[in-house]
This record gives structure tokens, C-alpha cells and sequence, in this order.
């Protein structure tokens, strides 16, 4: 069964297909902020060049966030209708867990930090298991202070991968002394690999069971000046 | 991978899925031959936006990416037929909530890649226009159609399809926010439109006498409602034991007086067959009745289309779709979402 992956959660736009044989194929976009435009061409591309047909997608994977509301809401809600459209199972896997992923060879503690905009970051911790990594820590958003804090209770060799810990590079270093390294996005061929193993355990959802990770409640100001725009 | 569908002459039996995303309503329809409505499912925020008075854009963003696939399913379910009968999808990609409206647009060109079918961006303001002809496909050019919502007061005069020219538009407040802030004030909920119909019908329209503006010039067709908001809140201050039933249906007839004047005026310059409302405001019963009772006077044909219509919903994404299919072929998927998009008008 071929399963397609859709990851949008950060500043990068990702897409992969793969299966039993591993990824197959793909598309991986860092710069811009066009996801809306990207993706769905993105997808074809993908598909063309890896001679997959549509009809042999099997599962539709998704990157569920925590990371940027717009930008992940673009592929939750391109995932989501694909496996409506094609009447097949979906996978969400957090953002944390596909950069994590990648540095499973390491017996130090990982740590993904996403930016979360307004000074703040979303991060998790991690550490090495059998074929993978298990998530240690309750997903968070806070200050980049509050990651510092957290890491110096931890007091364990870490790792730090993601957009966040590279733009807060000097600030976290300050506080506490670590390795700050790639990748610095979520990885769709990551998103394909894990949601393969969760297949084969069928541990699939619908499409209305898609839960996307916020981790911070709306900003509720009404923007009249937005309002204006609308009919 | 089968080959694209990049040539589709719709005709009657062409069938267009429509999505609407753009601000407060998550909505799905099932349209056939361009004005004949299968199925058509709408899933209002409203209740979740009441608490704030307003819409709260990520609030909104959210809720559409939770109703989007049911509202779908159901209009597939509802329309009674297979989802292999559909020919196009066609979605909202402006004007609207940047965030609401990509939800949207990467849910339709989604599905149109999966069922390898045309996708159709459709303006919102455009399909406004084409909500009368879902329910009289007779209707003659020139006509005249009045848009007012909560983001829009617009007087435009339709040549024919896609053929627009704006003859009056709001210079500040659109009518339907004024409808929103006047009752905010008056503390009579939100939505502000149905809010304000409600209470205006226990009170008595001529009780005071709020500005008419922009009504010297008969042939100034634009609008402007912020100074009549400005002399509510600032004769309520003065009369602090005013009856707000009086309030609102003094408001109501002011801001109704100057709309069905000016679409009366406009009709006439244009030499118009008929004025058609459109848009949220549209649903108000004051409005419906007087403009009825101006076209009858004038001899033109007044068409007020059913309110579920005139509020946002996805038929006539679905309808403006087909129209749009017909004249401009489908949109690139590589195409975004435009926040500001203003209806195409004539040179
Ligand atoms: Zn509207």
C-alpha cells in the first residue's frame, strides 16, 4: 500500500509517497510562504514522477502540527479532502515527532523547537527506543527562557533540531549548553516512514478524527479592519 | 497518472461542487447546469463568534477546517448522487478571511486532483450576483443588483454575465456593519441584522428622525453609513430613556430609506429591467418590502431572492462556477487565495 504524505507546519512545504519499499519520492520547498500555492501542484508532481496514480494511494499521512496555524491548516485541510475524495484512511503525525525522528541514532535526549512566532516556541523532548524515538515530555509552547528552564531541570546531554532552536540559537546556548543541528523541518520522507509503520499496525483514523495540534488558544481580537474585506 | 481534464464546455447536465469558506459559514452545494440546486448545506459559526461580537478570524479558521468534510459528505449524501457524477469543483478564493479562505481553496484543489477533475477559484462577490439566478434563471440584463452584508454596500448594474459595472459603492461603514455596531450598542446581540429587525418591528420608524447621507445629489449613487451610526450612539447619550424599539426601527428606516432610494435612482439611470438584492442584508424584512413596494411603483421587476440565498452558501459558488467555467476554463492549482479581491468590472 502506498501512503502519500502531506507536511505544511512550518515555513516549509513537504510532500512524499512511499511504502513497503520506503519513499519513493519527494518535493521539499523552505523558502516563500506559498503554501497553499505550492502544495497541491506539489502533490502531482510527486505522484507524476514516482508514476503513482492517484488510485493506488492506499492512506493519506499529515503532519498535524504543533507549528505555523495558516501554513498547517493548508495541508490538514488538502490531506483531509484527498482522503475523502479517494474514500482511504489518514495518519496524523505531530510536527515534534517527524524532527525528532531523523536523530533516533543518538542516545542523547532530542529535543525538536518549532518558532512559534511572537517570541515563543513549541517543543518536546525525546529519547532513543528501539527502531525510533519515544516522546518523554508533554508538548509545549512557551518563551525561549521557558525551554532553557526546562532543559537545565532536565540536566541530560541534548540535541536540539528545528526552526526554533536555530533562530534561537544564541539565546538557548546562553542558558544551557547543547548541539543545535539539522533538520531544521519536518521531513515528509520521516512522515511517510513512520505513518508506514503505523499502517502496517493499522492504526489509521477517518478523516473527521484529524485533530490538529495548536497548543495555543486563538487570539481572540476581532479585526474589523479584516471584517471590512469580507461580503 | 490519467491525463487531466483540462477542457470542460459545461452544459445543462454539468455538475459543480461549490465550497464557501470566506468568512463565518462553512458551506457545501451540489449544482447542476449551472442554477439548478441539488443539494446545498451550510454550517453557520455564528453561535461560536457571539460571545465576541464579531467574527474572530482563527477562531473561524479552525471551525472551517473541522465542518469542511462533513458539510461535503453531506451535500454529496443530500444531492443523492455518486461523487464520480461530479464534473468541477468550484471554491470561494475571495474576497474573505485569509485563513478561512485557504481552508477552502486547499480542501477544493485537494479534490479536484483526487477525482481528476477542472477546479474553478470563484470570486465571492460575483457569486452574490448569480444567487437571484438559482432561483429565476429568467432573469433579463440590464439589471440592477444591490449588495449589502456585512462587508459590502454596492450598487452594481449587470450587463450580463461577467459583464459588471459598480455605479455606487460605501465610501466608509458597509450596511451591514453599521447593523452590527448599532446593535452592539443597544446591546441586542450579534448578529446586528437580525438582531435590529427583530426589535425595530415594536417600534415606530418615525420616532426620530436619523440623517439621511448622501442624499442631496439624486444622482450621487454612493453610501455612507458612519455618521448615521455616529447620530445613534450620540442621540441614545442625549436620551438615555429612549426606547431602543424605537431606536432600532428609526435606525432600520433610515439606513433602508437611502438603500431602496438609491437602487430605485440607479435602476432608472441604467434603464434596468430589474433590482435584485443580494448579499446578508438582504435577509432584512424592512428591505425586502419596501424595495418590493418601490419596483412596483416604478414598474420594474424587484427580485428577492430567498434568504438562505442571500446569506453566504455555497450554491452560488457553485453556480458562479459553472458561469466561470463556461467563459475563463478552470483554474491553475497552482493558484492561492486573494483576501481583497475586488469584483471585475468593466473598462
Ligand atoms: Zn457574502
Amino acid at each position: 500500500m502506498l501512503i502519500l504524505g502531506i507536511e505544511s507546519a512550518t515555513e516549509q512545504v513537504g510532500v512524499a509517497v512511499g511504502g513497503h519499499e520506503g519513499v519513493i519520492a519527494t518535493f521539499e520547498v523552505t523558502r516563500g510562504r506559498r503554501h497553499a500555492e505550492i502544495l497541491t501542484p506539489a502533490i502531482e508532481f510527486v505522484l507524476r514522477n514516482a508514476d503513482v496514480d492517484v488510485s493506488e494511494i492506499g492512506c493519506v499521512a499529515v503532519d498535524i502540527g504543533p507549528g505555523l496555524f495558516t501554513g498547517m491548516r493548508v495541508g490538514i485541510a488538502a490531506a483531509k479532502a484527498m482522503a475523502q475524495a479517494l474514500r482511504i484512511p489518514m495518519i496524523g503525525i505531530t510536527s515534534l515527532d517527524l524532527l525528532a525522528f531523523p536523530s533516533r541514532h543518538t542516545d542523547r535526549v532530542v529535543v525538536p523547537v518549532i518558532d512559534a512566532r511572537k517570541s515563543e516556541v513549541f517543543w518536546a523532548m525525546y529519547r532513543q527506543v528501539p527502531g525510533g524515538v519515544q516522546q518523554v515530555s508533554t508538548p509545549t509552547v512557551g518563551p525561549v527562557d521557558e525551554l532553557v528552564a526546562d532543559l537545565l531541570a532536565r540536566s541530560q546531554e541534548a540535541l536540539l533540531v528545528g526552526d526554533g532552536a536555530e533562530r534561537y540559537r544564541d539565546e538557548i546556548l546562553d542558558g544551557y549548553r547543547c548541539e543545535i543541528d539539522a533538520p531544521v523541518h519536518p521531513s515528509p520522507g520521516a512522515l511517510v516512514q513512520l505513518a508506514h509503520a503505523k499502517a502496517l499496525r493499522e492504526e489509521w483514523v477517518r478523516p473527521n478524527e484529524i485533530e490538529p495540534i495548536y497548543l495555543r488558544a486563538p487570539d481572540a481580537q476581532i479585526n474589523w479592519a479584516t471584517r471590512e474585506q469580507r461580503a | 497518472m490519467s491525463t487531466r481534464t483540462t477542457t470542460l464546455v459545461p452544459d445543462e447536465s454539468t455538475v459543480v461542487l461549490g465550497i464557501e469558506t470566506s468568512c463565518d459559514e462553512t458551506a457545501a452545494a451540489i449544482v447542476m447546469g449551472g442554477n439548478d440546486v441539488v443539494s446545498s448545506v451550510v454550517s453557520s459559526q455564528i453561535e461560536i463568534h457571539a460571545d465576541f461580537g464579531g467574527v474572530v478570524p482563527e477562531i473561524a479558521s479552525r471551525a472551517h477546517l473541522e465542518a469542511l468534510n462533513p458539510v461535503i459528505a453531506r451535500a454529496i449524501v443530500e444531492a443523492g448522487i455518486d461523487e464520480q457524477r461530479i464534473d468541477a469543483v468550484a471554491c470561494t478564493h475571495g474576497p474573505g478571511l485569509i485563513g478561512a479562505l485557504l481552508v477552502g481553496v486547499s480542501a477544493a484543489k485537494a479534490l479536484a486532483l483526487a477525482w481528476d477533475v477542472p477546479y474553478v477559484g470563484v470570486n465571492h462577490l460575483e457569486a452574490h450576483l448569480y444567487s437571484a439566478f438559482l432561483e429565476d434563471p429568467s432573469l433579463e440584463f440590464p439589471m440592477v443588483v444591490l449588495l449589502v452584508s456585512g462587508g459590502h454596500t454596492m450598487l452594481i448594474e449587470m450587463q450580463g454575465h461577467g459583464r459588471y459595472r459598480l455605479l455606487g459603492q460605501t465610501i466608509d461603514d458597509a450596511a451591514g456593519e453599521a447593523f452590527d455596531k448599532v446593535a452592539r450598542f443597544l446591546d441586542l446581540g450579534y448578529p446586528g441584522g437580525p438582531a435590529i429587525d427583530a426589535e425595530a418591528l415594536n417600534g415606530d420608524p418615525d420616532a426620530i428622525r436619523f440623517p439621511r447621507a448622501m442624499t442631496d445629489d439624486p444622482d450621487n449613487l454612493d453610501f455612507s453609513f458612519s455618521g448615521l451610526k455616529t447620530a445613534v450612539t450620540n442621540y441614545v447619550r442625549k436620551h438615555p430613556d429612549v426606547s431602543s424599539a424605537d431606536v432600532a426601527a428609526s435606525f432600520q428606516m433610515a439606513v433602508v430609506d437611502v438603500l431602496v432610494a438609491k437602487a430605485r435612482r440607479a435602476a432608472q439611470l441604467t434603464g434596468a429591467k430589474g433590482i435584485v438584492l443580494g448579499g446578508g442584508v438582504a435577509a432584512n424584512s424592512l428591505l425586502r418590502e419596501e424595495l418590493l413596494g418601490a419596483c412596483a411603483k416604478d414598474g420594474v421587476r424587484g427580485f428577492l431572492p430567498s434568504r438562505s440565498m442571500c446569506t453566504d452558501n455555497a450554491a452560488m459558488i457553485a453556480a458562479a462556477g459553472w458561469y466561470r467555467l463556461a467563459s475563463d476554463g478552470p483554474t491553475d492549482l497552482a493558484d492561492g487565495a486573494y483576501p481583497n479581491l475586488k469584483l471585475p468590472l468593466l473598462a
